[in-house]
């Protein structure tokens, strides 16, 4: 499988000079307080990722890797395991920005509140990448764009239905209530949702005809 | 085991093609052939050998074990390359020599970067900026540096100038030197096969037309060119197709030695793969 994480590594290593640029761009706009720090880490890699797997449909890679001892399967593995380490190494990079841009503005670093706000970010970005991903495998990646546009178009507006008409003021007494296991709670839900999300991805693509 | 590959009766069907009742096997130390116009079935059958298509009646034996049991033992031994699809194009060939030495336990690199060389292939350049023809190059040597026992290759000479055409094919009869290896190579270029190929198999809408030792077809069958009223007094059994020319006619025959016992026509030429092939498809019986 080291073959296959190596690929994915390698085409993002590929990439660097773009997503240098845009790292830049992202710095400069939180230093000038025009966007929130946390919002770079779910941008970044959703963006990164996503590139991997287009470069791998305009290539027909997953044809080929499937010709490579247990392609099919290291394949997918191989993507989640990238995954990972492309959101471990984007966090370091924000965890050091938005101490730099507290001190930049002589801020105080509140590191609790940073925990909660990097941990969430992690969670929410992985949620989304977690969704997307056998959507992808299902419906390749032209189709997916589309269909995970309108899946987050769709749950942003029953969101807002639901706000809009349902008394939600309980939830905020749950989460005061679970307020000192959150970040465990988040965590273990992510690892929930990385394990569903990967069993999916692999079952669609052990039946995938090409 | 003599069959390094065998292939029983496998079908498979699509809503507009299917492959009918696909048989043949490739023995030991030896070179196939896969011939057949656009569209008749050969990358389907690679496909399914490859088990890229799962779903299919039949049988495919590699090693002499069953591809979609033992798939990962069976690949570590094969070499593939496929007609379209290969590494994402930003990547390098130095790239390929780390990720492959992940995904094969017998991957050499000193041996992927003698092929590097011996085709002039950079490994730093991004593959998007190779040729079609280095490129493909990239693409055989990938297929080879892991001591390859049984090399698959869906259209490899395809896009190659004939210069090209020749170091790779010396780099095939190399490769099948060593006896226990042997290559199934489809092609539409079949002036590549008669210099190497030692079996031809001939595919036409999804089912085998033949399968036989190449020597044996360039012996038995040939091209009789002839007049009308030559070609009236032959019997409708003793040719398998025929097409009319304005001046003349050419009938493929598939039995040389008997024909001419029979018949008093003075013009029997040596068949080429492409005759055959193109009187077996386009020609009337």
């Amino acid at each position: 499988m080291l073959g296959f994480i190596k690929k994915d590594l390698l085409m993002i290593k590929s990439n660097w000079k773009f997503l240098t640029i845009l790292f830049i761009v992202y710095i400069f706009m939180s230093f000038s307080n025009q966007m929130d720090i946390s919002f770079i880490l779910p941008f970044m890699s959703v963006m990164v990722m996503i590139s991997t797997f287009s470069y791998d449909t305009l290539n027909k890679w997953d044809n080929y890797a499937t010709a490579l001892p247990n392609g099919r399967k290291n394949l997918v593995k191989a993507k989640y395991v990238a995954t990972v380490f492309v959101i471990i190494l984007i966090t370091l990079l924000t965890t050091i920005l938005s101490i730099l841009i507290s001190v930049f503005h002589h801020d105080p670093v509140n590191f609790n509140e940073l925990l909660i706000t990097i941990i969430s970010s992690i969670f929410a970005t992985l949620l989304v990448q977690f969704i997307m991903y056998p959507i992808i495998y299902k419906l390749g990646i032209e189709k997916a764009r589309i269909a995970i546009f309108v899946l987050v178009f769709g749950l942003v507006i029953m969101g807002g239905i639901i706000i809009n008409c349902f008394d939600l003021s309980f939830i905020g007494k749950y989460l005061n209530i679970i307020s000192d296991y959150l970040i465990i709670i988040i965590i273990l839900l992510t690892i929930i949702f990385y394990l569903i999300s990967y069993y999916i991805s692999l079952k669609i693509m052990m039946k995938k005809e090409y | 085991m003599n069959n390094i590959l065998e292939v029983k009766n496998v079908n498979k069907s699509y809503d507009n093609f299917a492959l009918k009742d696909i048989s043949f096997s490739l023995p030991k130390g030896m070179i196939m052939g896969l011939i057949g116009e656009n569209g008749a079935g050969k990358t389907t059958t690679i496909k399914i050998i490859l088990n890229l298509i799962k779903k299919y009646q039949g049988n495919v034996q590699i090693f002499g074990l069953d591809n979609s049991q033992n798939e990962k033992e069976i690949k570590e031994d094969v070499g593939v390359v496929l007609d379209d699809s290969f590494f994402p194009d930003i990547l390098t060939a130095k790239d390929i020599n780390i990720i492959m030495k992940g995904i094969y336990q017998n991957w050499d690199s000193n041996l992927y970067n003698t092929y590097l060389t011996k085709f002039n292939l950079p490994n730093n350049k991004q593959i998007k900026n190779f040729s079609k023809g280095m490129r493909k190059k990239l693409e055989i040597a990938t297929s080879l540096a892991h001591h390859p026992k049984l090399l698959i290759l869906d259209e490899p000479t395809s896009g190659l100038d004939p210069v090209a055409r020749s170091e790779i094919i010396d780099i095939f009869q190399e490769f099948i030197q060593n006896s226990e290896c042997s290559i199934l190579f489809s092609t539409h270029i079949t002036s590549d096969l008669e210099h190497i190929a030692d079996y031809i198999t001939f595919i036409n809408n999804g089912h085998i037309v033949l399968s036989e030792t190449k020597d044996e077809i360039l012996e038995q069958y040939a091209l009789v060119k002839c007049r009308k009223d030559e070609f009236e007094k032959i019997n409708k059994n003793d040719y398998l197709k025929y097409k009319k020319n304005v001046y003349d006619y050419e009938v493929l025959i598939a039995n040389k030695n008997e024909f001419k016992k029979k018949y008093d026509i003075k013009v029997i030429d040596k068949i080429t793969l492409d005759d055959l092939m193109v009187l077996m498809i386009k020609g009337e019986e």
